[in-house]
C-alpha cells in the first residue's frame, strides 16, 4: 500500500483514479500523491472576480469618492436618537409639582424601590443606610433635602465626588418613582447606618 | 527502468524527531484543553478564580491560547512538517542534532511560557504575550527550523516543490516576519519591557501579527499538511493542480492585509479600516480554494470517510474550516463587525476554527501518522469514532452556546429605545447575567472535546505498546535530483527553483504588510502633542503596568467605537490622540466587562477600591474575580525611574527631572489618594500597595488634563 515510500517507480503509487479522470492526470508524483488538473470551478471563479469588482467600488466609495466616514454616519445617528428623547423641562427633572403630589404613592415607590436596587444599591446600600455615598434615610442632606433637591441631585450628580449624573439613564417617570422611594424610606433606620453628613432637613421650612 | 539507468542513491528518515513532536503535541494539547476549561468555568462561576492571583481568568486566558495554539498546534505542524518533507523531498531532515535543539528549545518555550504567563510575566499583546527574553528564544529555535527544513529541501531527491511545501515555505518565512517585527521592544528590566510602538501603531501592529498569527500558523501549514495528509490517507489524487496554484498565491498575498478587520470603527485611521475589510472578503475565495481541492479530493471516496475515522476526522476539519473562512469574510463587513465585534460570536468563530479545522486535522493526521511511525495497526477503530462522534457533539455545543451568546449580548447592548432614545438595558450586567447558562454549556462542550481527546491518547498509547519491539531502520533509495526539465509552464518551473519560490512567497507578504503599516508608522501626525492628552504619571504608570500584569485587557476594552450603542454607554468615541502614551495599548477584543475608556472620574476612589477587593459589594451579580492581592503587595516605587526614562527615550515628553524624581512622585501622589480612603480601610501603610496604583490609573483613564 506504501510500496511508493520505497521506490520511485511507481506510476500512479497505486492511487485509485476514474476511468474519467485518466485525461487530467498529471505526471506529478510525491511519495505517490498524485495531482489531476481539474479546470478551475466556474463559481469559485465568479466568487473571486465579484468579491473584487466589489472591494474596488467599494475602497472607491469610502476612500476616494463621497461614502461617509465612520463619524459622519454616527452624528447623523446621534442626530435622531437624541431627537427621540421626549422634550422635558430642565434637562429631564419632573415637575416639582407632580413630585411633591406623587410622594406617599406605594406602588411608584415599588417601582422606584427597582430603580433604587438596579443603580444605586452599589454605593447607598441595600436599604439606604449609605457606604460609599452617604445614607439616604435619616434627615441629613448635603445638597438639600427637598424631593426637588433629590431629584436634581439624581438627574445631574456629583461627578467630583463620584455621584454619576443618572438622568441621562432616567426617564422623568422612573426619577419620580424614585424620589418617591427615597422618601418612602425616610426614618427607617436600618441596620449598619452611615454617620449624618450635611445639614439637617425639615419638610415644614 | 530508471533504477538501471540512474544510480541510486540509498537514505533514511529520522522518524525519531516525529514522534516526539507528535509526543509533545498529546501532551500540550491536554494541558491547553484543560486550562480552556477552568477558564471558560471561570466566566460561568467566578468562585473558581479562587481569589489566587496565577489562576485569575485574566492570567489563565493567554496562557490557554498560547499552549493551544503554539504548544499544541505547534508541535502538530513541526511533526505533520518533519515527516512529510522528508517523504516529499526523498531526503532525510538536513540534520538532526538542529531537530533536537528544535525540539527541545520548542518546548523550553512552551515551558517558559507556562510559568510566566501565570506570574503575570506579560506584554498584553494577544498571542505574542510573552516577555522579551522568550521572544529571543522563540526567533533562534524558528531559525533552526528554517535552517533545518531549507537544509533539508536544499538536499531533496526530487526536482519539484509539492504543493504542501509551498504551504510550510510561506509559514515559516511569515512567521519570522509577523514574530520580529510585532516583538520590537526595549527592555525595562529581565521580566518587563515596552513595545517600540503607542497606541493606534501598536493596535496596528499587533493585529496585522494577531491576524495574520491565525493566518500563517494556523491556516497555511495546516493546509500544507491537509494537501499531504489527505491524498495520502485516502489514496486519491489531488482534485486540482491548478487550483492549488492559485488559491495558494491569492490566500498567502491577500490574508497579510485583513488585520485591520479587528479594529473597525476604533481610532485606526478610516482608510485601513477599510483595507483592512475589503481584503478580508477578497480572501474569501482564495480560502475555499483549499476546501474544494480538499473536499473535491475525496470525490468518489465517500465511502471510505464513513469507515476511516482518519478520513471523517479531515472532512469535519475541512468542513469547519470552510465554515470559518466563509464567517471571517462575513465578520469583516462593518455593519457585521459592529454586531459580532467584542462578544462571544467572535469567540464562536475562532473556535470554529481551532477546535473544529486545528484539532480535527491535527487527530486526523495522528491516527494517520501513530500506526505508520510504530509499523502496526491502530488498537481500535471503535475508539476512535467513539472521539469522532464525541468531539464533534462537544464543538457543536461548544459553538451553538457561544453564538446564541455573542447575539443575545449584542442584541442587548445594542438595544435602543425607539421613543425616548435611552439604552433598553443600560446596565451591563444585566447582559451578563443573561448569558451565564451558555456559559454553562460552553464549559460542558469544552469537556466532551477533552473527553475525546483523552480517548485517543489511550487509543494512541494501546497502538504504541501492541508495536513489534523490533523497528529496524528503514531503507530507502532514489536517485539524485534530477536536472531542470527544459521549457514546460512557467510555475511548474518555478516549483523546481527552491530559492526563488521563497523569495516570491516572501515579497507576496511583504506588500500588504508595507502598504498598511509604513504609513503609521513614519507618520506620527495620527497623534499631535497639541492634543492636550498628558503622560502618565509615575503612579498612574505604575498602576497601568498592574493593569497589563492583572490582563484586564482580557475582558474589558478601551476603545468607544464610533457606534452609537457604544456612545451612549460609555460616552464619546475613542480619539487616537488618546492613546498615545499607550505602550502597549490596551483596545482589548471582549467585553466581557464593560469598556473602561473614560471610567476615569465615574466613580469615587472608594468605589474602585471595594470594587477591587470584592466586585459584587458594589457591583451585584458581577462575574469579575476579586484582586485582594493588590491589598498586600508593594507598588513597585524604586523602579518607576528607569521606566520613565525608557518610556522617555521612546520619545514620552517626561523631562530630566520629571524621570529623576518619578519614584517620588509617585510616592505622593499615593499619600494623597491613600489618605483620601484611610477612614474606610483597615490596611496599614495603605499609600504603598498596589491598589493605590491601580485606582490612580483607572482615575485617569479617558481624563483631559
Amino acid at each position: 500500500m506504501n510500496n511508493s515510500d520505497k521506490n520511485n517507480t511507481n506510476t500512479n503509487g497505486g492511487v485509485e483514479i476514474f476511468s474519467t479522470e485518466k485525461a487530467l492526470l498529471l505526471d506529478h508524483n510525491y511519495d505517490g500523491i498524485r495531482e489531476l488538473d481539474h479546470v478551475l470551478p466556474r463559481w469559485w471563479v465568479w466568487l473571486l472576480y465579484a468579491t473584487i469588482v466589489f472591494s474596488v467600488w467599494y475602497s472607491g466609495y469610502y476612500m476616494l469618492g463621497s461614502g461617509p466616514t465612520p463619524e459622519q454616519e454616527l452624528a447623523e445617528e446621534m442626530t435622531r436618537i437624541e431627537a427621540l428623547k421626549p422634550p422635558t423641562n430642565a434637562g429631564g427633572l419632573p415637575e416639582a409639582a407632580s413630585l411633591v403630589s406623587a410622594l406617599g404613592d406605594t406602588s411608584r415607590a415599588n417601582h422606584g424601590r427597582e430603580v433604587y436596587l438596579g443603580k444605586c444599591v452599589a454605593c447607598h446600600g441595600d436599604h439606604g443606610q449609605g457606604t460609599i455615598g452617604p445614607n439616604l434615610t435619616d434627615e441629613f442632606w448635603i445638597h438639600g433635602g427637598a424631593p426637588t433637591d433629590v431629584a436634581r441631585i439624581v438627574a445631574v450628580g456629583v461627578p467630583e465626588k463620584g455621584m454619576p449624573p443618572w438622568g441621562p439613564l432616567l426617564s422623568p417617570d422612573e426619577l419620580t418613582d424614585l424620589v418617591v422611594f427615597i422618601d418612602s424610606i425616610k426614618g427607617s433606620n436600618p441596620a449598619g447606618a452611615k454617620a449624618a453628613q450635611g445639614e439637617k432637613y425639615d419638610a415644614k421650612n | 527502468m530508471s533504477q538501471v539507468q540512474q544510480s541510486q542513491e540509498t537514505f533514511s528518515y529520522d522518524d525519531d524527531i516525529v514522534k516526539k513532536f507528535t509526543l509533545a503535541t498529546l501532551v500540550w494539547g491536554g494541558v491547553a484543553f484543560l486550562v480552556g476549561i477552568l477558564a471558560a468555568l471561570q466566566l460561568a462561576a467566578w468562585q473558581l478564580n479562587f481569589d489566587l492571583s496565577w489562576l485569575t481568568f485574566g492570567r489563565l486566558r493567554p496562557l490557554h491560547t498560547n499552549a493551544a495554539i503554539f504548544a499544541f498546534g505547534g508541535n502538530a505542524i513541526f511533526a505533520g512538517i518533519y515527516y512529510s518533507t522528508q517523504r516529499l523531498c526523498k531526503a532525510r531532515l538536513f540534520n538532526d542534532t538542529l531537530s533536537k535543539i528544535h525540539f527541545w528549545g520548542w518546548q523550553l518555550i512552551i515551558v517558559a511560557a507556562a510559568i510566566t504567563l501565570p506570574l503575570g510575566l506579560s506584554q498584553s499583546k494577544e498571542y505574542a504575550e510573552l516577555e522579551w527574553p522568550i521572544d529571543i528564544a522563540i526567533t533562534v529555535v524558528w531559525v533552526i527550523f528554517a535552517v533545518n527544513f531549507f537544509g533539508t529541501l536544499a538536499r531533496r531527491r526530487e526536482r519539484h516543490l509539492y504543493v504542501a511545501l509551498w504551504f510550510y515555505i510561506s509559514t515559516i518565512i511569515t512567521v519570522a516576519v509577523l514574530h520580529v517585527v510585532n516583538s520590537i521592544e526595549i527592555p525595562v528590566s529581565w521580566f518587563q519591557s515596552y513595545p517600540v510602538y503607542a497606541g493606534v501603531q501598536d493596535a496596528l501592529v499587533q493585529w496585522w501579527y494577531g491576524h495574520n498569527a491565525v493566518a500563517f500558523f494556523l491556516t497555511t501549514p495546516f493546509l500544507g499538511l491537509m494537501y499531504y495528509f489527505l491524498p495520502k490517507a485516502a489514496n486519491r489524487p489531488v482534485y486540482s493542480y491548478r487550483l492549488s496554484i492559485v488559491h495558494f498565491w491569492s490566500l498567502v498575498f491577500i490574508y497579510i492585509w485583513a488585520g485591520p478587520h479587528h479594529l473597525l470603527y476604533t481610532a485606526l485611521p478610516n482608510w485601513a479600516q477599510t483595507l483592512g475589510m475589503v481584503f478580508s472578503i477578497m480572501l474569501w475565495a482564495p480560502s475555499w480554494g483549499g476546501m474544494i481541492n480538499g473536499l473535491l479530493t475525496l470525490r468518489g471516496s465517500w465511502d471510505k470517510v464513513r469507515t476511516e475515522p482518519v478520513l471523517k476526522f479531515m472532512v469535519v476539519a475541512i468542513t469547519f474550516y470552510g465554515m470559518a473562512t466563509f464567517e471571517g469574510p462575513l465578520l469583516s463587513i462593518k455593519s457585521v463587525s459592529a454586531i459580532g465585534h467584542y462578544t462571544d460570536w467572535i469567540i464562536a468563530h475562532v473556535h470554529g476554527g481551532t477546535l473544529g479545522w486545528n484539532g480535527f486535522l491535527t487527530f486526523g493526521m495522528i491516527y494517520y501518522l501513530i500506526p505508520k511511525l510504530y509499523r502496526t495497526e491502530l488498537y481500535s477503530k471503535r475508539l476512535a469514532n467513539m472521539h469522532f462522534w464525541i468531539g464533534t457533539v462537544g464543538i457543536l455545543m461548544y459553538l451553538i452556546a457561544m453564538y446564541t451568546s455573542g447575539f443575545t449580548q449584542s442584541m442587548m447592548l445594542r438595544a435602543i429605545d425607539a421613543e425616548t432614545g435611552k439604552l433598553v438595558y443600560p446596565d451591563f450586567v444585566e447582559t451578563v447575567v443573561r448569558i451565564i447558562p451558555l456559559y454553562w454549556a460552553r464549559a460542558v462542550g469544552g469537556i466532551l472535546y477533552l473527553a475525546g481527546f483523552l480517548i485517543m491518547c489511550w487509543n494512541v498509547y494501546k497502538t504504541c505498546q501492541a508495536a513489534p519491539k523490533k523497528q529496524p531502520v528503514e531503507v530507502f533509495r532514489a536517485p539524485a535530483m534530477p536536472a531542470e526539465e527544459v521549457g514546460g509552464h512557467w510555475h511548474r518551473r518555478l516549483e523546481g527553483w527552491m530559492p526563488t519560490f521563497s523569495v516570491l512567497a516572501f515579497l507576496a507578504i511583504l506588500v500588504g504588510s508595507a502598504i498598511e503599516i509604513l504609513p503609521t508608522l513614519v507618520a506620527h501626525t495620527y497623534t499631535p502633542v497639541t492634543a492636550g492628552v498628558a503622560p502618565y504619571t509615575a503612579l498612574e504608570l505604575a498602576g497601568r503596568d498592574i493593569y497589563v500584569r492583572e490582563g484586564c485587557y482580557n475582558c474589558h476594552s478601551q476603545m468607544i467605537r464610533t457606534l452609537p450603542e457604544d456612545v451612549l454607554r460609555y460616552g464619546k468615541p475613542s480619539l487616537a490622540e488618546e492613546s498615545m502614551y499607550d505602550r502597549p495599548f490596551q483596545w482589548g477584543s471582549k467585553r466581557t466587562g464593560p469598556d473602561l475608556a473614560r471610567v476615569g472620574g465615574k466613580y469615587p476612589d472608594l468605589w474602585h477600591y471595594r470594587h477591587m477587593l470584592d466586585p459584587r459589594s458594589v457591583t451585584p451579580n458581577s462575574i469579575m474575580p476579586s484582586y485582594p492581592w493588590l491589598f498586600d503587595a508593594k507598588t513597585n516605587f524604586d523602579g518607576l525611574n528607569r521606566k520613565f526614562a525608557v518610556m522617555k527615550s521612546l520619545g514620552v515628553p517626561y523631562t530630566d527631572d520629571e524621570v529623576a524624581n518619578a519614584s517620588k512622585a509617585a510616592r505622593d501622589q499615593a499619600l494623597t489618594i491613600a489618605n483620601g480612603l484611610r477612614g474606610d480601610s483597615p490596611v496599614k501603610n495603605l499609600e504603598d500597595r498596589e491598589i493605590i496604583a491601580m485606582i490612580a490609573y483607572m482615575q485617569r483613564l479617558g481624563a483631559k488634563r
